[in-house]
């Protein structure tokens, strides 16, 4: 069996980075926060895990992630690169600030409520009007 | 950025089918300018293989942007970098400092390097007799060695004094005995002289150099 390792390390400069490494099986992911070259395949060999992310909501609606901070520090301070997911779940759980895109999927996804809102609003109170206008005329009517 | 914000820029509608096609969408306003892609983004398919004929007509266009949106995201993005970039040299900073901090532990408490200065200054001292002696020993060297040459210098001199005075004896004593040679003016004088002084060397010698004056058969 070929070992490519130092081959795809020595080439051209890769650099450090936290990404998430899918595990798990089929319908059932589970990502492990990791520290690795950029170089390596997604789920090859990695310097050290740093957490875990389960995907899918728990018992009790919750998705949970565990995270060791200490060394997150220690890697961010020795220079290493975030993906955009592993940044996203940075911000949410407190760590760094807020992802710009989180913001923006939120905003986005509230006016999208609020214009699905509004067309069930005045339909309804347009329907509701002139049904309160000839309910009474055909009321009246003999 | 800037091909987001010519997307935004209202422009002549390609196709008048776009115009009904967009309808009374997110941002009615807009009639984008957008081109249809040329080339569709890759699939199952290879870049060989034909697009499929429910495809014919199909024009596929970028997603639509909204600049004030884009604006506000930008802006989001400057913000959350400049965080980002704070928080990293904080960290970075903080590994130095135990890594420094490491590297001051190892290198052992205060004790230690309190004895560390008092061996190296001690060796110091040792290292500076040491010098003192060597140096001493040498000139001492230095000082025989001259004294020495001197010496040979002197016996040198000496002997060719006393071989120049031996040869100048020489040469003074051959002087007088040249005042009894016979020279061609002299020759016919002490020709003369001999002649008058006959000599009698009829005589025996012994071992010793004596004159025998006794013979055996007398």
């Amino acid at each position: 069996m070929v070992q490519l390792g130092s081959c795809l390390l020595r080439g051209r400069g890769g650099n450090v980075v936290i990404r998430f490494a899918l595990g798990g099986c089929t319908n059932r992911p589970f990502f492990r926060i990791v520290v690795a070259n950029s170089r390596r395949p997604r789920d090859g060999k990695y310097l050290e895990q740093l957490g875990c992310l389960d995907p899918l909501p728990n018992a009790h609606g919750e998705k949970v992630a565990g995270l060791n901070l200490e060394r997150l520090r220690y890697w961010l301070g020795c220079g290493a690169q975030l993906s955009r997911p592993a940044e996203k779940l940075l911000g949410l759980a407190g760590f760094l600030p807020l992802h710009p895109m989180t913001v923006t999927a939120a905003e986005r996804l509230r006016r999208q409520r609020q214009r699905e809102q509004q067309p069930e609003a005045s339909p309804a109170d347009s329907t509701a009007g002139p049904g309160t206008d000839t309910a009474p005329g055909t009321d009246t009517a003999p | 950025m800037l091909p987001a914000l010519r997307r935004c820029r209202p422009g002549p509608v390609p196709l008048p089918a776009l115009a009904a096609a967009l309808g009374p969408g997110p941002f009615p306003a807009l009639c984008p300018g957008w081109s249809p892609r040329a080339v569709p983004a890759r699939g199952r398919k290879s870049r060989h293989d034909p697009p499929a004929k429910s495809k014919v007509g199909r024009v596929k266009l970028p997603p639509p942007v909204d600049p004030e949106e884009l604006l506000v995201v930008l802006e989001r993005y400057r913000q959350h970098r400049l965080v980002l970039n704070a928080l990293r040299a904080e960290f970075r900073a903080e590994v130095l400092q135990k890594k420094r901090e490491e590297r001051l532990a190892a290198a052992g408490s205060l004790e230690e390097q309190e004895e560390h200065r008092r061996l190296m200054a001690w060796n110091d001292e040792e290292n500076a007799r040491q010098r003192a002696r060597r140096e001493e020993r040498l000139r001492k060297q230095e000082e025989e060695e001259k004294r020495k040459k001197l010496e040979i210098a002197e016996k040198q001199a000496r002997k060719m004094e006393a071989f120049v005075e031996e040869k100048e004896k020489e040469v003074l004593q051959l002087q007088e005995e040249a005042k009894n040679f016979i020279t061609l003016e002299n020759l016919e004088a002490r020709i003369e002289e001999c002649l008058d002084n006959p000599r009698n060397y009829n005589f025996a010698i012994d071992k010793d150099g004596r004159i025998v004056k006794r013979t055996v058969l007398s």
